[in-house]
């Protein structure tokens, strides 16, 4: 089904609410703005992956809580974090 | 009239009729040299006029004012030391003008100009460049061509006249066959398109299905899908259909645009999911079955790899080297990071195998594109690759960019070159594209051909 950017800013906000153990309501957006990525993993390759090299157009989610800052990357077929504690994550 | 006077006439009659009918016939063999010169030269529907060779002598065709005696023609060029050649009497005037004292056709064109009084307009008689026509046929009747920037630049949206891959020019020479299989390693394709089904490969009734020791045997009669290990490679992402669009679309069908190749076998691989990634290991799957193809008979001798990754792998490096051990040469994508390659490589493209070409971007206004990878040792060429009008799901067609746009452009050109040379060796193939280039000021250092693939060239047609 396809991801509609307020889906993609919701599954961000509870996905980082998860990984530092707040609330969801204590997720701050800094900015969600459209953005073209460089390949068909939104710029955010996990282990072992390729990806056609296709200029993809998407969102970019930028996150705050307790001072520290996620960038999530989203287009209606996926959801990633990127570079997260040097790791993506395919979410 | 004796006998004698008789027969000496008579003897003389036939030998002038004789005489008379030989010369009729040579009319006659003069007439059909010159009919299959003009057929020759009328096939194409447009031709460059250049003036003529410099080694005869200058022809000016000049239109003086109506009413210009032949007389009075005469007189001018005499004055010029030159002579009216012929008259043109269906258009009152028009005469063609002889030098007889060494000018240029310019500068005697130039001569006759200077008399507006008595001269409409004088210009130096052309000759047919049979090198510079463009060919009916040459133009696809498919009604996006003109969308198609890539393989007929005319400063289109603002692009710039020539930024092309010269394709136009290669087909008066060849537009592909069916004898040449691409492999199109990606999310698979729509091989029901109707732009593409006409050009999508089957496997022959003499090759025996794909079998593997793990997978068992697989119906591969349209190729092969590595990500759930069957023999139904249909995309459900839409990159792998765009890519062999630009390979091989039909052309001259009167749908939807025209590929490199009018006609060509396309090999549809599937490994991307419907997100637009895959595994390695599915990737070196594909390219095993396809050595396995290749080994069974089937003449795939290029697989275009529109994707990659920062990591290097092994693996797939190997798997890429026996890939070419069998004369398949392997083109892939550069990379879209913006990145010298040359510090910051990106696989597959930056292997330095002797069968891979890595290949960059390029604009319509003939630059690198912006996203483009670049590297002046292991990338090896530049392509079209923004704004690419091609194939996509559900018979649609839309733009894309990215150096996986330019990866099948360089990959079509390749099979045009086997459409015409099939006996080329991989490494001869390989030198002819990187060859054969048009070497731009804005890819110098940045790839180590120096330039944009030239299809013309490649196939010996320019």
């Amino acid at each position: 089904m396809a991801l509609s950017k307020e889906d993609a800013v919701k599954r961000a906000r509870a996905d980082l609410a998860r990984r530092l153990g707040v609330s969801e309501t204590e997720i701050e957006e800094a900015a969600v703005e459209q953005a073209d990525f460089p390949d068909m993993a939104l710029g955010a390759p996990v282990q072992d992956e390729m990806s056609g090299q296709m200029i993809t157009t998407g969102w970019r989610i930028r996150l705050r809580a307790g001072g520290r800052e996620a960038e999530y990357r989203a287009n209606r077929d996926q959801l990633r974090l990127y570079n997260y504690q040097g790791s993506n994550y395919r979410l | 009239m004796n006998r004698q006077n008789f027969l000496g006439h008579l003897a003389l009659a036939l030998a002038l009729i004789a005489l008379a009918a030989l010369a009729g016939q040579v009319r006659r063999w003069q007439h059909a040299s010159y009919d299959a010169h003009v057929v020759e030269q009328q096939q194409p529907s447009t031709a460059v006029l250049t003036p003529r060779d410099t080694a005869s002598a200058a022809e000016v065709q000049v239109r003086f004012r109506p009413g210009t005696s032949v007389d009075m023609m005469r007189n001018i060029a005499r004055r010029f030391d030159d002579r009216v050649e012929d008259e043109i009497e269906a258009v009152d005037g028009l005469a063609f003008i002889a030098d007889e004292d060494g000018k240029s056709a310019e500068e005697v064109a130039a001569e006759y100009r200077s008399l507006a009084g008595l001269v409409e307009y004088a210009e130096p008689v052309g000759r047919i460049n049979l090198d510079q026509m463009e060919i009916n046929h040459e133009h696809p009747d498919d009604p996006m061509f003109n969308e198609q920037w890539s393989l007929d630049n005319h400063g289109q949206n603002g692009g710039k006249t020539q930024a092309d891959i010269s394709a136009v020019r290669a087909w008066a020479k060849t537009t592909g066959s069916s004898k040449v299989v691409v492999a199109v390693i990606d999310s698979g394709v729509d091989y029901t398109h109707q732009d593409l089904m006409n050009n999508i490969w089957v496997r022959p009734p003499d090759i025996d299905e794909y079998t593997d020791d793990e997978l068992g045997t697989i119906d591969d009669t349209y190729g092969f899908n590595a990500v759930n290990d069957n023999g139904d490679p249909m995309d459900q992402n839409g990159h792998g259909t765009h890519c062999a669009g630009i390979i091989g679309a039909e052309g001259g069908n009167a749908l939807g645009i025209a590929g490199v190749n009018w006609k060509v076998e396309i090999m549809p691989l599937r490994f991307i999911d419907a997100n637009g990634s895959g595994t390695t290991k599915d990737a070196i799957k594909a390219i095993n079955y396809v050595i396995d193809r290749k080994r069974a008979g089937v003449n795939v001798r290029i697989i275009s790899a529109s994707w990659g990754s920062t990591m290097y792998s092994k693996a797939l490096e190997d798997v890429i080297r026996e890939a070419g051990k069998e004369g398949i040469l392997f083109i892939a994508a550069s990379g879209n990071s913006s990145a010298d390659a040359d510090k910051s490589p990106h696989y597959p493209a930056s292997y330095d195998l002797p069968n891979v070409i890595s290949v960059a971007a390029l604009t319509r206004q003939d630059q690198l594109a912006g996203f483009s990878n670049y590297g002046a040792k292991s990338v090896h060429i530049a392509a079209p690759g923004a704004e690419i009008l091609s194939t996509w799901l559900g018979g649609e067609f839309r733009e894309a960019s990215g150096t996986s746009m330019a990866t099948p452009e360089v990959a079509g050109v390749a099979a045009l070159v086997l459409s015409v040379d099939p006996d080329l060796s991989m490494k001869e193939l390989r030198a002819r594209l990187l060859e054969s280039v048009d070497k731009l000021d804005a890819l110098s250092g940045k790839v180590s051909s120096g330039g944009r693939i030239n299809a013309a060239r490649a196939v010996g047609a320019d």
